[in-house]
């Protein structure tokens, strides 16, 4: 397929996951602070931010640290990438530009979460019921996935948008454990509740508690998210749904780049053991791994979207075949 | 009259599609005036609002800017549709269909001339060198540049019209880059919808083969270079386009890929594609960029919309462009006085259609009589389509006529005169009465391995009472286009009607093919 709307359909399936990702760690976030002290929560919500990669923008948007400030500026900032707003906008801009590779029934569901979000006054809704803001966006999000993956040929489109949201939310995944096991493993009153919520911004409380019952082991959290390998929102399940993928866009029997550098990191988690890396450092480890997945994602760029780059090389090719 | 619809219908002094003189139906209406009295207001309200849910939901819809109530992103509006379909006896069909067949063949051999040949055309004097060298359209690059098979026009879409006896006349022959045909296909999409049992009464021409005859041209044209079957693309300016839909719909409908500019690159005289498995040879390019922004290295250096090294590409015989560059040359509105010449030139036939008397105003004493008849007339720029800087005499103030006067005595070379021609009516849905609206019809010209005509074609009405401006963005709507087979006894438009169904079945076949090879 052409390279411009491979693009395109990669990039839409890491927005919507992004858009869905911030309403999860938003609303857990809000909830989990609401009986914190003041300092504590503009501390957690400084950590967001820091995980997001957003503070500098934040600070420079001038706005106060505190639940209502963060969560507009995430929410409805237009110019902010990450916000839920923005990213929404550019799915939808990114599916109108491949209108012609997506089902209509896709594309009328991302045209109409954009429009509920356009015609609804989310500063309001911020203000009045952030729960249920986020548990829209949340259902949304899982019903375009729902909807594309009921009326979308199984072909390199799918593919791309697939890899495109699986690398995005391992990566996410990582992003959330990094922040908050920093903050719990600091903090004095940290508690079961705590751990609930990490685990409830991953969509995994119930099918943590499923596999571990009533135990609530900070180890055991950090593995069911990272090493989980029926759990569709745990980085291995993640990287290993991007290289199954991956390995059907390239030229048959041939490894590619993204696809070596994904093997290497997969192998890396399935091979880890889960006392041996919290006595390493978890955050080092943690570092490494959304490092390594964003590389992935630049190989990604080169080996399938960029042909600048290596235009020469095949053509090259071409003229000696 | 049999229906409270038909209610103070008048023809006026117009040559009416749907009736005759003396007010009674032709032959051919009487089945739809027949159904269309068993409908009630009430019934015909509803069709109307199926008309609308069916266009909305195919999304075929265009966007008008600065009106009332605006957002900043434009209104949204369905195509207006007319309810009542414009019908074309067979008999009369195969006559314009002669007459198309005659003079897109005659408009390629004088473009093969022109840039591939000896310029014969030139050197016996049948049109003056000069009038081609100042035509806007004309494109010296073009020359050398070979097109297979000499089908460098492969989509004609020639507007027609009927004069006050009814005879069809040609208006414009639009060489370039014509649009309007996803509308005559979803037209009849709508039409079997809304009006099933008054399509069901008749024998209709299929237009549905449509993609597959153009697919064919175009894989017919693939330069003797290319290997297996031709990698064929649509390339388009992009999304904002106001065609840009009917881009998508064909890339779709033919199954190959729709490209931008960005997506293409030339190496060594050779077109590839930018694809996720690297980059993939391409052979024909069905292009709906104008020739300006077609290559920055030729053309238009600040066109970010082209390809350069395009241009070269296709004089190494790499890569065929369709339609050919320059054909904007024939279009010219000077160009068109000489075009029944031409026909007698190429074909030593004597033209079926008719044209409309045209003036040449460099011509002495053609420029005398027009300035004293400036009021009776209609003027036009030489290099314009559409309608754009057209004057029309009867209906100008003194002011426009002496303006123009001047233009005419300071650059004659830049406009012709023409007779005005009474255009001819068709019953349309005006609230809930029918009145006589204009109409002209634009049939679809396709030249492969052989210049076939699609049945029918984009009939556009003049929506507002009186007006002779049938372009969309104007208030202008459109009909779908029957063209019938004769009756089931007769035998000929039958088999046609077979051939048409295979040929449907053939482009499901082509498209699964294309899929595969993707």
């Amino acid at each position: 397929m052409l390279a411009r709307l491979a693009e395109n359909l990669f990039w839409a399936g890491r927005y919507i996951e992004r858009a869905e990702d911030i309403a999860l760690l938003l609303d857990v976030t809000y909830h989990g602070l609401l009986e914190s002290p003041p300092a504590e929560a503009s501390a957690a919500w400084k950590d967001l931010l820091d995980v997001l990669q957003v503070a500098q923008p934040f600070e420079q948007a001038g706005r106060p640290l505190d639940d209502a400030g963060v969560s507009e500026f995430l929410v409805l900032e237009e110019a902010v990438p990450v916000s839920i707003i923005s990213c929404v906008a550019r799915t939808r801009e990114n599916a109108r530009s491949v209108r012609e590779l997506v089902s209509s029934e896709l594309w009328q569901t991302i045209n109409a979460f954009y429009l509920e979000l356009q015609g609804r006054d989310l500063r309001d809704d911020l203000k009045r019921n952030p729960h249920e803001l986020y548990g829209m966006v949340k259902l949304r999000c899982q019903t375009i996935y729902g909807v594309a993956s009921e009326t979308m040929p199984r072909d390199d489109g799918w593919r791309f948008m697939m890899l495109g949201r699986m690398l995005e939310r391992a990566e996410m995944t990582c992003r959330l454990l990094n922040v908050r096991y920093a903050q719990l493993t600091a903090s004095e009153h940290a508690g079961f509740h705590d751990w609930v919520g990490v685990l409830k911004s991953a969509s995994a409380f119930e099918a943590y508690r499923k596999s571990y019952k009533a135990r609530m082991e900070p180890a055991q959290v950090v593995e069911f998210l990272l090493f989980r390998e029926d759990f569709p929102r745990s980085v291995l399940f993640c990287l290993r749904a991007a290289e199954s993928g991956l390995a059907k866009l390239g030229p048959l029997g041939q490894v590619n780049r993204p696809q070596r550098l994904l093997g290497r990191i997969r192998a890396e988690l399935e091979f880890r053991d889960i006392d041996e890396l919290m006595a390493d450092g978890l955050h080092e480890f943690l570092d490494r791994v959304q490092e390594q997945v964003w590389m992935v994602a630049e190989a990604v760029a080169d080996q399938f979207f960029r042909h600048e780059l290596r235009s020469d090389l095949e053509l090259h090719a071409h003229r000696t075949a | 009259m049999t229906s409270a619809l038909f209610d103070g219908y008048d023809t006026e002094r117009f040559f009416d599609e749907a009736f005759d003189g003396g007010g009674d139906p032709r032959a051919h209406y009487r089945r739809l005036i027949d159904r269309l009295a068993e409908l009630t207001p009430d019934e015909l309200t509803r069709r109307e609002r199926l008309r609308d849910a069916a266009f909305r939901t195919q999304g075929i819809t265009f966007t008008v800017y600065g009106e009332e109530g605006d957002a900043a992103g434009g209104v949204e509006r369905t195509f207006p549709m007319d309810l009542l379909p414009r019908i074309i006896p067979g008999d009369e069909w195969a006559e314009v269909e002669r007459g198309l067949i005659q003079r897109v063949t005659a408009l390629n051999r004088f473009l093969d001339d022109l840039y591939d040949g000896e310029g014969a055309v030139l050197h016996d004097r049948i049109i003056p060198r000069w009038v081609i060298a100042s035509a806007s359209g004309y494109q010296r690059a073009a020359h050398g540049v070979a097109v297979p098979h000499g089908a460098r026009c492969l989509v004609a879409g020639v507007d027609l019209v009927r004069d006050i006896e009814g005879r069809y006349v040609v208006l414009e022959d639009n060489l370039r880059n014509p649009s309007g045909i996803s509308y005559v296909l979803e037209n009849r999409v709508a039409m079997t919808r809304v009006l099933p049992v008054a399509f069901s009464r008749y024998n209709v021409r299929s237009v549905n083969h449509y993609s597959t005859m153009l697919s064919r041209a175009l894989g017919h044209v693939a330069p003797a270079a290319a290997t297996g079957a031709p990698s064929v693309v649509v390339l388009t300016p992009g999304v904002y386009n106001s065609a840009y839909f009917e881009h998508a719909f064909l890339a779709g409908q033919m199954g190959i890929e729709l490209v931008e500019g960005r997506d293409l690159v030339v190496e060594d005289h050779v077109v590839y594609m930018r694809t996720t498995r690297g980059l993939q040879r391409v052979d024909v390019i069905y292009r709906r960029i104008d020739d300006d922004f077609l290559d920055p290295v030729v053309f238009d250096p600040s066109s970010q919309l082209g390809v350069p090294g395009l241009m070269a590409a296709a004089r190494a015989g790499n890569v065929t462009i369709v339609n050919a560059i320059g054909n904007g040359v024939a279009d010219d509105k000077a160009v068109y006085a000489y075009v029944p010449e031409l026909i007698r030139y190429y074909l030593g036939e004597e033209p079926i259609l008719g044209s409309v008397e045209t003036y040449l105003l460099w011509d002495d004493e053609q420029r005398a009589m027009v300035l004293d008849r400036l009021d009776e007339l209609v003027v036009k720029p030489v290099a314009e389509s559409g309608g754009y800087g057209l004057l029309m005499g009867p209906s100008a103030s003194d002011e426009e006529l002496a303006d123009l006067r001047e233009k005419i005595v300071a650059d004659p070379r830049n406009f012709i005169a023409q007779e005005l021609v009474s255009l001819s009516r068709h019953p349309t849905l005006v609230g809930d009465r029918l009145e006589g609206r204009h109409v002209d019809l634009r049939p679809f010209v396709i030249t492969g391995e052989r210049t076939e005509v699609l049945p029918g074609g984009l009939t556009r009405v003049a929506l507002r009472k009186g007006s002779l401006v049938v372009n969309s963005s104007q208030g202008g709507g459109s009909k779908d286009t029957w063209v019938l087979a004769d009756e089931p006894d007769g035998t000929a438009d039958g088999t046609s009607t077979v051939a048409d169904a295979a040929a449907d079945a053939a482009a499901t076949g082509a498209t699964a093919v294309a899929e595969e090879e993707v």
